[in-house]
């Protein structure tokens, strides 16, 4: 259980990216996050696994205070929380498999880690978390040669291998073509249903949302303005969080969409 | 659960390992045969330590000597000034003529190689080897062999810059009738001269280094009176002048690489990226397939 | 100029910048300060010019006796000698640049932005370095070689600091550098600052790291010629016994090895560098 309470981000600038935002978010939910760019998506869903800092209120796993977490607990709280980013951030110089155990960095330890020593079970979780996502025949191959969809099936992998029982995934579709987009979506899905792991995702796209959100969430400027179910979020409901009407550059292709809700 | 795929077999890096054994047995090899005794790796640091309680610590520098520390500096910091620019004024005819671009392919080789065959020599053998046995000891003969090491330097990367100018201004000018290639490079040679100054300002800052050493062989400089300090366990008089030559040296590294950057960014610069210009000795590595982030 | 007819304003005129005549001028003063007699080294091009006539004629003096030789007339049978100073050159460098590039790769990320714990381990990691970097090869090798006697041991550890700070400077300035993002993935999922660099930033930089080490190799090789002038080892020491008993027969011969040395490394090290990066 995810506990946002009076939540707020000040960045150095004076940017207020997030504002007393108060927000309950329940174990094996699948949460979308739709809002214009500069609504705060990416700081909300950064500030639960503290890579933004809060500067008032606070945010809670299963009650545990992030804002009061030393830099110990911190690592102990993240590594049960996988992230999905939206440039992938592999490295793109290394193996795909070395890629994903970075997922056990926090479980090797310090020593093992640094001299490449993962202890089989690491490796195992490694692999499963492979073929969880069906890339695991690329495991030696480098991270630089593989296509833009694939290399984000390693990042979903990545998270896997932390065994979390949260997953991050900020804007995961917005570098990759419609196609593409929606097998990355399905995955995620399908984690969330099998896994049973909280999941939370930054979306551009209104109709990706309505297909894959069981709960959406509405930004505008920083507060939440809307919360409720994919199915009750009508046209009308987009336009109060967008707070214009919407072109088609809020849409996926259509065709694609068809083809991928059949 | 598990996919259809078959999990791959790890890679085996035969190749690469041979190549690390190869490298460690050299390396095994070296440390092995060199003329070290195990007791003396024992005793460096207590001598390390020794010495630098001595220069700088108990009894510490002795500013008497401040002035002539500062007088040997001063003269260090001419002759590497008078040497770069010796340096910089020859290598321009010679980075003309080794650029391919401007010469023919045979002759720039053999300039490159001649420039090549310079730089593989330090400043303190050219001064030990040809110019003292020429000019005697003293400066004159540090500034030269500063000069003849920095021919090698400037004029390659010179020739480098010169062969990276855009060519469409060049192909104007010549399908407008301009005179001969040499003729048009030279008159394009402003669009690099920035950074052309650049390297010279910073060849000037490696060369103060070389400056400051070359009165140990007797080339002048704040060098003689290192070696003689150090020789004659003269701790504190040596702090003293390491003290010198250390802030000096920064503080000429601040003001030109400050001058540097400023050149660089006035001129928004042409071909050479900022890294390079930042690290010119990066010219001199990147000549591979290395890829800079 | 009176005041412009016409109905158009005419544009001031651009006000020229003071920097690049200012620039010249400095330049010049310097220069001249610098090779004047009085001021500066008393640089006079006549003499320079009589000397290399002069110097000329002793660079090919012809004797029976070797020792009498010049320069240009090297003596053959001094070669032999040459072999064993040169190999300890060359272990030399090879030690002292394996045990430089090692210890040059945790200062490069403590002096990095990107990298370094926190502020003020950045602000002293980046002082230290730069007064390392201030110290020339040949002075450190005069400090070790009175520090713990004559010999390589002084030369290796002289050639040791001069490798941190070239090849630290390098890489940290590449660090600096890096994609972010790999970074970040890596605090995201629990990494401490340690296994955040060892595996979100030393695979980008490892190439770099690479080419670097190498390159400080060859400087090696160039550099350890030179330590031994103060009695820190290898073939140096050679060259400068040598030129002070004016020997410059002997001389050419030293300095025609160490010239084909250098040569065939950097062949070599051109070579790796093309095969590894
Ligand atoms: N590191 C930072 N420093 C200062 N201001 C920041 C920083 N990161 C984000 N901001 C600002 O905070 C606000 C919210 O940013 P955030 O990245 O959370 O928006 P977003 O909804 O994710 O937008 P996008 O769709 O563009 O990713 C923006 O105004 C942004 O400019
Ligand atoms: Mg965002």
């Amino acid at each position: 259980m995810i506990r946002f309470e009076n939540a707020s981000v000040t960045y150095p600038g004076g940017v207020h990216a997030l504002k007393d935002v108060t927000l309950d978010i329940r174990d094996g939910e699948m949460l979308i996050i739709v809002g214009l760019s500069g609504a705060g998506k990416s700081t909300l869903i950064r500030v639960i696994n503290g890579l933004v800092p809060l500067s008032g209120g606070d945010v809670k796993i299963d009650g545990v205070s992030v804002r009061h977490a030393g830099s110990r607990q911190l690592r102990e709280i993240r590594s049960k929380i996988g992230m999905i980013f939206q440039t992938f951030n592999l490295v793109k110089r290394t193996t795909v498999l070395n890629n994903v155990l970075m997922g056990r960095l926090y479980g090797a330890g310090t020593l093992r880690s640094l001299f490449a020593w993962y202890r089989p079970e690491d490796i195992e979780i490694a692999m499963q978390a492979l073929e969880r996502v069906d890339i695991v025949e690329k495991a030696y191959v480098r991270a630089s040669n593989l296509s833009g969809g694939q290399q984000q099936r390693v990042g979903i992998a990545r998270a896997l291998a932390q065994q979390p029982k949260i997953i991050l995934a900020d804007e995961p579709v917005a570098s990759l073509d419609p196609p593409t987009s929606h097998v990355v979506m399905r995955d995620l899905q399908r984690i969330n249903r099998e896994l049973g792991i909280t999941t939370i995702v930054n979306l551009h796209f209104l109709d990706l949302a309505k297909v894959y959100g069981e709960r959406i969430i509405g930004m505008r400027g920083g507060e939440l303005v809307y919360d409720g179910t994919a199915a009750q979020a009508d046209e009308r409901v987009f336009r109060d969080i967008y707070g214009r009407s919407l072109t088609a550059d809020d849409v996926m292709s259509e065709a694609a969409t068809a083809a991928a809700t059949l | 659960m598990a996919g259809a795929a078959e999990r791959p077999h790890p890679p085996t890096h035969a190749k690469r390992n041979l190549a690390l054994l190869g490298a460690a047995l050299l390396v095994g090899w070296a440390a092995v045969t060199v003329d070290v005794d195990p007791s003396e790796i024992l005793d460096l640091p207590g001598g390390v330590a020794l010495l630098f309680r001595e220069m700088f610590l108990d009894p510490g520098p002795d500013w008497s000597y401040l002035p002539t520390a500062l007088e040997g500096m001063i003269e260090s910091l001419q002759l590497a000034w008078v040497g770069t620019v010796l340096g910089a004024i020859l290598s321009i005819p010679l980075g003309f003529v080794g650029a391919k671009n401007v010469s023919s392919g045979g002759v720039s080789n053999v300039v490159r190689q001649l420039l090549n065959a310079i730089r593989a020599f330090p400043e303190v053998v050219l001064a030990v080897a040809i110019m003292i046995p020429i000019a005697g000891l003293g400066p004159v003969a540090g500034a030269l062999a500063i000069g003849l090491h920095s021919i090698g330097t400037l004029g390659k990367l010179t020739a480098e810059v010169i062969e990276g100018i855009d060519p469409g201004p060049v192909e104007a000018a010549r399908a407008a009738g301009g005179g001969s290639i040499l003729v048009q490079r030279w008159g394009v040679l402003p669009q690099v001269l920035p950074e052309i100054v650049a390297f010279w300002l910073y060849r000037f800052e490696i060369n103060i280094r070389a400056a400051a050493v070359l009165g140990v062989v007797g080339a002048g400089g704040i060098g003689f009176s290192l070696q003689q300090t150090i020789s004659f366990h003269r701790y504190s008089l040596a702090g003293t002048a390491v003290i010198v030559v250390v802030l000096v040296t920064i503080a000429v590294d601040t003001v030109s690489g400050w001058v540097r950057r400023r050149i660089i960014e006035g001129a928004g610069a042409k071909r050479v990226d900022a890294d390079a210009i930042a690290h010119p000795e990066l010219a001199e590595v990147v000549t591979g397939p290395v890829e800079r982030p | 100029m009176t005041a412009a007819a016409g109905s158009g304003q005419r544009p001031a005129r651009p006000r020229q910048s003071l920097i690049v005549p200012a620039g010249l001028l400095a330049f010049l003063v310097i220069t001249w300060l610098s090779l004047s007699d009085q001021f500066g080294i008393g640089f006079d091009l006549g003499a320079i010019i009589e000397d290399i006539t002069n110097g000329g004629r002793i660079l090919i003096t012809e004797s029976d006796s070797a020792a009498q030789r010049g320069l240009l007339v090297p003596n053959w049978a001094f070669l032999p000698r040459t072999v064993d100073p040169m190999l300890e050159t060359f272990k030399m460098a090879v030690v002292a640049s394996v045990v430089g590039c090692t210890v040059a790769l945790p200062v490069a990320f403590t002096v990095s932005r990107v990298t370094a714990p926190n502020g003020v381990v950045l602000f002293l990691g980046r002082t230290v370095l730069s007064v390392v970097r201030a110290i020339p090869d040949l002075l450190y090798a005069l400090m070790f070689v009175a520090a713990v006697g004559i010999g390589p041991l002084a030369g290796i550890v002289a050639l040791v600091f001069f490798n941190i700070g070239v090849v630290a400077k390098l890489l940290s300035e590449t660090v600096d550098g890096v994609d972010p993002g790999p970074i970040e993935a890596a605090r995201a999922g629990g990494g401490n600052r340690t296994q955040t660099v060892r595996w979100a930033v030393l695979p980008q930089v490892l190439p770099n790291y690479v080419a670097y080490s190498l390159y400080t190799f060859e400087l090696n090789i160039r550099a350890s010629t030179v330590i031994g002038i103060v009695g820190a080892g290898g073939i140096g020491n050679l060259l400068f016994t040598q030129y002070r008993f004016f020997n410059w027969s002997n001389v050419s011969i030293v300095v025609v090895t160490l010239f084909v040395f250098v040569l065939l490394i950097e062949l070599i090290s051109i070579w790796l560098r093309r095969r590894l990066v």
